[in-house]
């Protein structure tokens, strides 16, 4: 305690009249607990604000907060099914599965191609700038990686529709071949990180909540990317596909596991994701996407025919809901995060009703 | 060219703002809004895009015969803040655009010409200081007067300081200084003069160092701060991890289902 | 400033604020000089990184306090007991630099024996005519100087006039007939009456009536008084936190006395430094814009006494010996520069076309007779009355009785403003359509616009070159008033009437360069300096004046600053030395530290080696140093004094320092020049919550006038319980005065964005108050509203058995600009300390009750009907402690 103690010089100075004794308790209590609780004064409402190794300064944020809209988590979200999607049209072709789960995986990737560069770009401070980006390379600056990234991915992924596209509609053809087999390959390569890298992004920053996670962030985007793209070809029609249903699963099962990891760590750095709105969105997120969906696709194995299609497109919906609601929570519970002056002071939280009253 | 530093020594701020003032003029910085904060007698609370040098009022409780020079005492101390030029800089390791580099003055320095208003520094900084503007969408922090220092001149907060709280100067030279100072305060039995300056730390030092009565934390300094990038390798392996988990599954999984299901489920 | 004036013979601070750094000690008291002086306190800053002691004495913990060694909180207008606690300390314990105070100041002289004290009487002096309101100071002076019945001059000032008078005390005719003791033993030489008379300011008094814990006290007194005697200084630093009392002159006495006990005037780290305000403050009062003084301290004439004719005018105030032997040589020199060639020995070198002063007109003097309806018109230029002069009510009712009115500025501030939307118009005691004022309102070129000096507040002249043209039709001061005087001399060319006269005999004939047909400030700058006007040669100081008519000279104390054409000191920019000798020009004679004779021992021979300054060189035969010695130069130490026969200067011989008093001593008793006593006594505020514990019949100073009438009420005192807290104004760094130059820029409003009262923890208990909430404060003049700022800074004093809490407000809030707030100056009463006619600012009552004011008319049925409520006094926070417990 940083108690700062009232020097009474000579010890003379305090008259003893009961006025006076209160008077003096009432200047302790204002140094100690930082308000003054008497009549007259609303004992919440009242802060006397304070800057002390115990407040930091005023309880001011120390860092500052994500400037990015809506736009951000979208990108996220977008990206990580685009990337999955990509990843599992390629191996899909390659094992030969169904032509339309195929076509529609790579529509899904030419889908994220388009619209993930068109929501990063509108989010920039200077849209116009976005080929700045393009000065340089940058291997430290996961935005850098990233950047690059997307743009071979959405190259590659939109040469590969396009190719497919134009050869089912005017016959197949050599260069249309090239362009499919190479932009699927890419797609491919450059699918595996993007489906992932922006946990890394966000990982690799000041904020707590986020490099606390970075060793997890990237698998758990991955997941839930591939849940969502899952997901979107199971809405699509693709409900029967056995490999799907086992990949749902798998990223449901996955997600079940973060969601007890984060609701198991008690360390404050995780406090964003388990109080507030952050917190009770990252919870829905994490159950969309963990065991509803799981239960739902157990559900299917053992619906019968009639039942399985409808009991598999709604785990679809509940992880691709989820997906979605997963990276604005990550996002939110940045910017409580960084509201939080008392992780990066590394000042202990004393009172816990104190820190579930506000942020 | 030499590399240069800020000394900020809060025992002889004398929380004026002239730092805080001479450089919005010098830079031509927009206004930080006309908001009371009750905070004593800071207004502006913090760095940030409409404020590059910002002075902190720490204020604990004075008692009659202990002016705030008291050794015994640390009753209301100012703070002159300002971005820490960090030797290994969150903000410039993060830029995707090549836009924050370093200057031959040591410094970290935003080009406005090339900012493309990413946002990605913002939440690299450990010390929460660069900030986009919202008006211009540009990020905006301290220049280190880098237009000032390149004609010679010394930067226009330094300038301005009228009590040389603010020491401006080669960096190696005011090391020395800063610990001769802290020397000289401790024995004036200012024991609880430190200087801030996050050497062991991913940060590396600093370009602005701090020296400050008290608890570093009571004027937003944080004890460990680290350059974003220390987590770099562990989220390059986590990504390579969920990759590997991505293609191995989804070849095993495909690989499993063979074209069957495809078929059936075919025109 | 008489209570330097008279103590020490000039109205300036006596040192420069680069001497701060050689200071032992340091007493920042009146002031918050970090925060209002920040420039200067890097010195102060320096000295305490050299091992001095910085001490700071305020009712608030402020920036400086955060910057001293010691602070001390004392009750809003208590200072004179303060110092009287220092005073008697130095008498009591035999702390006086014995050597210094038997030679160089007057505490030797013996006074005569019918004058009597206010220990003797009650709080009041002999001499006091109560039905004048008023003392006739005869019996104050010198015993051996002539008596009324014995006939001879009346000393003093002139009685009509305020009281900046020649700033340097009477007696002129009469220096040389008093006796003196030097063992400083005689019953009833100064140093033994002041011994007396300070022998009731105890430690514990000081306790009691201060609020100051005696330990503290004592801690402070020691710590200060050291710095003495040859191998140690100290420095008194102040400003408007003691100017702005009803007995603020007497303030600044107690600070005199005290330097001169402890030997600390005109020597290296010594001093009193007075902070002036305002960018040039020093240089309109050195060239006034006060209507009692002409430039260089001359009195103005005035109608009742007897200055009709220049011989009388000078007889009046020319001394035999000292520097004011000269008095007829800077009056006559002044005369020629405005008169020309139409001032000749035959018509008294224009004395009669000098306007007399007729009567109070002061700012107040004039403002009330405004609002009496008996002026029409006003010119304000630099000033913005509506929000930074007291009862802002009653200022601004004032403007509309106007026929015109002429605002020069570079906004339109809430003077220019006030028929619009000035609070009056909100709450219908005013309405456009009915004002007839006719407000003209003018750009004025701002500093950078405009080429011209400064004189701060060390009396340091600094000239400037313009370094951007005024924007659109705005121009220099100099610009209008040369064009608006040369037209009002064509008018006055053509109508011949005698009260022209003057005007045509005016000379104004200043070049003018540019398109503007701007005058040279360079030519007003020599005109100021003065030349001969035999040969046109520029003058090389004001020993060369004359007073026959053959110099011409605007401000003999300035003279020296232009001494040949090219030279133009105030211009200089080579510092050289620690006092920074070619920067600038200090009047006089570029003379940083002021009577530094006393630097040196009677013999010539400095104090000691670490505080030499100015010493007598036995080879040359002159006296050297580092500072210009201010003192004749080839006068050697042991020149025999011949007070009683002799003339000028010289009369004083080789080792009296204070060279402008007739007895070339400092004063620690002054005999005559100050309306409420020869020295200082403690007084309390015109409004106070307590009694005066020293003089329970004499509650207040006697010769300061309240202007108590109807728009100008004043609360009971003492403890009017509808008003039980201390009122005390001030300011913040971030804003200037009232306002106009930094409530309209963003980079400053943005700083302290909102009014806001500083009250402690304990009075925002007693008086239900939360923090960032809003309060409201009433006075009889005036209710405001202010955001609350609970603090520790702001002390809960222990006085006389009681709580005394205080209220701060800073005053820098109006209701335009891009922040506003409510006028603090409605708060305040419109009164004049005796000697100088300052309001008081810095200590009032007040009652302060949580929320908004009523807006509109509700807010003035608040201020009459609703200043009291239920509880808020001490008894009533005993009464919620028990319940909160
Ligand atoms: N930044 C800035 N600087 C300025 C100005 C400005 O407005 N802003 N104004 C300029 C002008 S015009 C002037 S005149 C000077 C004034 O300079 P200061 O005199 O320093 O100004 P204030 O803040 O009005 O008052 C000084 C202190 O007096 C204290 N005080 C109040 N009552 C008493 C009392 O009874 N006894 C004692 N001992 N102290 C008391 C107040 O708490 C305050 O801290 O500053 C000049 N400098
Ligand atoms: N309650 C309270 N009241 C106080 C005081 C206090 O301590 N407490 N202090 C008092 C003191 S010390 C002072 S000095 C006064 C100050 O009170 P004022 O002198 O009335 O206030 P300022 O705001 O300084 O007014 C100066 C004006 O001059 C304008 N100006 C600046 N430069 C120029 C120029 O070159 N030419 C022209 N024509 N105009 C110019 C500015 O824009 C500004 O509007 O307030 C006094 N009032
Ligand atoms: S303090 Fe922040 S903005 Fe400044 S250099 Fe370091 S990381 Fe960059
Ligand atoms: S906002 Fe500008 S400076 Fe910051 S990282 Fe992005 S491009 Fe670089
Ligand atoms: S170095 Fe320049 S840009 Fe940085 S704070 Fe100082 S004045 Fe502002
Ligand atoms: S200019 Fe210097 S003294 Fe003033 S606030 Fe800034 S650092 Fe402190
Ligand atoms: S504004 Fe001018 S006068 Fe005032 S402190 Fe600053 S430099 Fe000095
Ligand atoms: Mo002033």
């Amino acid at each position: 305690m940083s108690e700062a103690k009232i020097h009474v010089i000579g010890g003379t100075r305090v008259p003893d009249s009961s006025s006076e004794q209160r008077l003096v308790e009432i200047r302790q209590e204002a140094e100690r607990r930082g308000e003054v609780r008497a009549i007259g004064i609303r004992p919440s409402g009242a802060p006397f604000p304070k800057a002390s190794p115990e407040t930091g300064y005023y309880g001011l944020p120390l860092l500052k907060q994500p400037p990015w809209t809506w736009k951000i988590p979208l990108y996220f979200f977008a990206g990580g099914a685009a990337g999955a999607a990509a990843v599992m049209g390629a191996i899909a072709d390659y094992a030969g599965a169904d032509r339309k789960l195929v076509r529609d995986a790579r529509w899904i990737a030419a889908a994220g191609a388009v619209i993930s560069p068109a929501l990063l770009i509108a989010d920039l401070g200077r849209p116009a700038r976005f080929l700045n980006m393009l000065r340089v390379f940058k291997p430290q600056s996961p935005m850098s990686v990233g950047v690059w990234t997307l743009l071979g991915f959405s190259g590659a992924a939109a040469a590969t529709a396009f190719a497919g596209f134009m050869g089912e509609r005017y016959g197949p053809s050599l260069p249309l071949r090239v362009i499919e087999n190479a932009g699927q390959a890419a797609s491919l390569v450059f699918g595996l990180p993007f489906s992932n890298y922006t946990g890394v992004l966000i990982g690799a920053t000041a904020i707590p909540v986020w490099n606390q996670n970075v060793g997890d962030l990237p698998i758990h985007f991955a997941a839930s990317g591939l849940g969502a793209a899952v997901g979107l070809l199971e809405m699509m029609g693709n409900d029967k596909s056995r490999a799907l249903q086992a990949l749902g699963l798998g990223a449901a099962l996955f997600e079940c596991w973060e969601g007890l990891r984060i609701e198991g760590r008690g360390h404050s750095h995780f406090d964003p994701l388990k109080h507030g709105p952050s917190g009770w969105m990252t919870r829905a997120g994490g159950v969309l996407s963990g065991p509803v969906a799981f239960v739902l696709r157990a559900a299917s194995l053992f619906g019968g025919n009639k039942h399985s299609s409808a009991l598999r497109r709604w785990a679809g919906i509940s992880a691709l809901a989820g997906s979605l609601v997963t990276r604005i929570a990550w996002v939110q519970a940045g910017h409580v995060s960084a509201r939080n002056w008392r992780e990066p002071l590394q000042i202990p939280v004393e009172d816990q009703a104190e820190l579930l009253g506000g942020s | 060219m030499s590399v240069t530093a800020f000394l900020t020594d809060s025992t002889l701020c004398i929380g004026c703002k002239a730092c805080e003032v001479a450089c919005k003029e010098w830079n031509g910085v927009t206004g930080d809004g006309l908001d009371w904060s009750g905070f004593s007698y800071d207004n502006t609370g913090s760095i940030g895009a409409s404020t590059w040098r910002h002075v902190k009022f720490v204020e604990h409780a004075p008692e009659p015969g202990f002016g705030g020079n008291a050794p015994e005492m640390n009753s209301w101390s100012f703070s002159s803040d300002v971005c820490k030029h960090c030797e290994n800089a969150g903000c410039l390791e993060a830029c995707p655009t090549g836009s924050i580099v370093r200057t031959e003055f040591g410094g970290v320095y935003v080009q406005p010409d090339v900012c493309n208003g990413c946002g990605y520094c913002v939440v690299s900084c450990p010390f929460g200081v660069v900030e986009r503007n919202e008006d211009d969408g540009r990020a905006f922090k301290c220049t280190f007067c880098y237009d000032r220092q390149k004609a010679g001149l010394i930067p226009a907060c330094a300038k301005a300081c009228p009590t040389e709280s603010i020491q401006f100067g080669e960096i190696d030279t005011l090391r020395g200084k800063a610990e001769a100072r802290l020397e000289e305060l401790r024995r004036r039995g200012m024991r609880d003069a430190t200087l801030y300056d996050p050497l062991d730390t991913s940060v590396g030092g600093t370009h602005a160092m701090f020296i400050v009565r008290g608890d570093p934390r009571s004027y937003n300094l944080p004890p460990k701060p680290e350059v974003p990038t220390i987590y770099l390798k562990k989220g390059w392996a986590s990504s390579a991890v969920a990759a590997a988990v991505l293609l191995g599954g989804t070849l095993l999984a495909f690989l499993a289902d063979g074209g069957r299901n495809g078929r059936r489920n075919g025109r | 400033m008489p209570g330097l004036g008279t103590s020490f013979g000039r109205g300036g601070a006596t040192t420069a604020q680069q001497d701060l750094a050689n200071a032992d000690a340091i007493l920042i008291m009146g002031s918050s000089m970090a925060e209002n002086h920040p420039v200067g306190f890097q010195w102060v800053v320096a000295a305490r990184e050299r091992g001095a002691k910085i001490i700071h004495v305020d009712p608030r913990f402020t920036r400086t306090s955060a910057m001293a060694d010691i602070w001390v909180p004392l009750r809003a207008g208590s200072d004179i007991i303060f110092l009287g606690g220092l005073i008697h300390y130095v008498l009591e314990h035999g702390k006086e630099f014995r050597e210094y105070v038997v030679n160089y100041t007057n505490a030797p002289t013996i006074l005569r024996d019918d004058f009597r004290d206010t220990e003797d009487l009650d709080g009041l002096f002999s001499g006091w005519d109560a039905d004048k309101r008023k003392y006739s100071p005869e019996t104050w002076l010198y015993e051996g100087a002539p008596s009324k019945e014995t006939g001879g001059e009346k000393p003093g000032h002139s009685d009509v006039g305020g009281g900046h008078g020649k700033d340097r005390g009477g007696e002129a005719e009469d220096a040389g007939k008093f006796e003196a003791d030097p063992s400083l033993e005689h019953p009833r030489c100064v140093f033994q009456v002041l011994k007396r008379h300070f022998s009731r300011y105890t430690p514990e008094m000081v306790e009691r009536y201060c609020g100051v814990p005696k330990e503290v006290f004592l801690k402070t007194a020691e710590a200060f008084t050291s710095a003495s005697g040859p191998e140690k200084t100290g420095a008194i630093c102040y400003a408007v936190g003691w100017t702005q009392h009803s007995n603020g002159v007497q303030i600044i006495r107690s600070a005199a006395i005290l330097q001169l006990l402890l030997g600390n005037i005109g020597r290296p780290g010594g001093g009193i430094l007075a902070l002036r305000g305002h960018a040039s403050i020093q240089g309109s009062t050195d060239i006034p814009t006060l209507y009692d003084i002409l430039p260089g301290y001359l009195p103005m004439p005035s109608f009742e006494s007897d200055s009709h004719k220049l011989k009388d005018y000078i007889k009046k105030h020319k001394a035999r010996t000292g520097l004011w032997a000269n008095f007829d040589k800077y009056f006559i020199s002044l005369l020629k520069a405005y008169y020309g060639e139409a001032a000749s020995a035959e018509n008294e070198f224009g004395f009669k076309w000098l306007p007399r002063v007729t009567g109070d007109h002061s700012h107040f003097g004039y403002w009330l007779e405004m609002a009496d309806g008996k002026m029409e018109g006003l010119f304000v230029m630099g000033q913005n009355p509506a929000v930074g002069a007291p009862n802002g009510r009653l200022q601004r009712k004032a403007l509309a009785k106007l026929k015109w009115l002429v605002v020069r500025d570079m906004v339109e501030t809430e003077t220019a403003s006030f028929w619009y939307d000035s609070p009056e118009v909100e709450r219908g005691e005013l309405a456009p359509q009915t004002i007839g004022t006719e407000v003209f309102l003018f750009p004025a070129a701002g500093t950078a616009e405009k080429e011209g000096t400064f004189t701060n507040t060390q009396r340091l002249l600094q000239y400037r070159k313009k370094a951007v043209e005024p924007p659109g039709d705005a121009r220099s001061e100099t610009w209008f008033m040369y064009h608006l005087g040369r037209r009002l001399k064509e008018k006055a060319k053509k109508d011949a009437r005698p009260r022209n006269a003057g005007l045509n005999a005016l000379t104004w004939n200043y070049s003018t360069e540019g398109q503007h047909a701007e005058p040279k400030v360079e030519e007003v700058l020599q005109e100021i300096n003065g030349y001969s006007l035999r040969d046109h040669k520029l003058l090389e100081n004001y020993k060369s004046l004359k007073n026959d008519g053959s110099t011409s000279c605007g401000a003999w104390i300035y003279s020296g600053v232009f001494p040949q054409p090219g030279e133009n000191k105030a211009n200089k920019r080579e510092p050289q030395g620690y006092l920074g000798h070619g920067w600038g020009f200090a009047w006089p004679n570029d003379c940083r530290i002021i009577y530094n004779r006393a630097s040196a021992r009677p013999d010539g021979k400095p104090w000691s080696e670490r505080k030499k300054l100015v010493w007598w060189d036995e080879e040359k035969k002159q006296w050297t140093g580092l500072d210009t010695p201010d003192f004749e130069k080839t006068m050697p130490p042991d020149a025999k004094e011949d007070i009683r026969r002799g003339q000028g200067v010289e009369a004083l011989g080789g080792a009296k320092p204070f060279i402008l008093h007739p007895d070339g001593v400092g004063w620690i008793y002054v005999a005559s020049g100050l309306k409420d006593g020869p020295l200082p006594t403690h007084y309390e505020p015109l409004e106070s919550p307590i009694s005066n514990p020293l003089y329970p019949k004499q509650q207040t100073d006697p010769a300061a006038d309240k202007k108590e009438r109807p728009d100008n009420p004043y609360a009971a005192s003492p403890g009017d319980s509808r008003f039980p807290y201390v009122l005390t104004t001030y300011r913040l760094t971030e804003h200037h005065t009232a306002g106009g130059m930094s409530r309209t820029l963003s980079h400053l409003a943005e700083l302290q964005p909102e009014l806001f009262t500083e009250v402690s923890p304990e009075l925002a208990a007693d008086a239900g108050l939360e923090h960032g909430e809003w309060a409201t404060i009433i006075t009889p003049r005036g209710i405001v509203e202010a955001r609350v700022m609970i603090t520790r800074r702001m002390r809960s004093l222990w006085v006389d058995g009681r709580r005394v809490h205080h209220v701060g407000l800073p005053y820098h809030w109006g209701y335009r600009g891009l922040v506003k707030g409510d006028v603090v100056n409605d708060l305040l009463a419109i009164s004049e300390e005796p000697n100088v006619r300052i309001m008081e600012s810095k200590a009032l009552v007040c009652n302060i009750v949580p929320g908004r004011r009523a807006a509109g008319k509700g807010a003035l049925r608040q201020l009459f009907f609703g200043t009291t409520r239920a509880g808020g006094t001490r008894t009533s926070l005993e009464s919620k402690s028990v319940e909160s417990k």
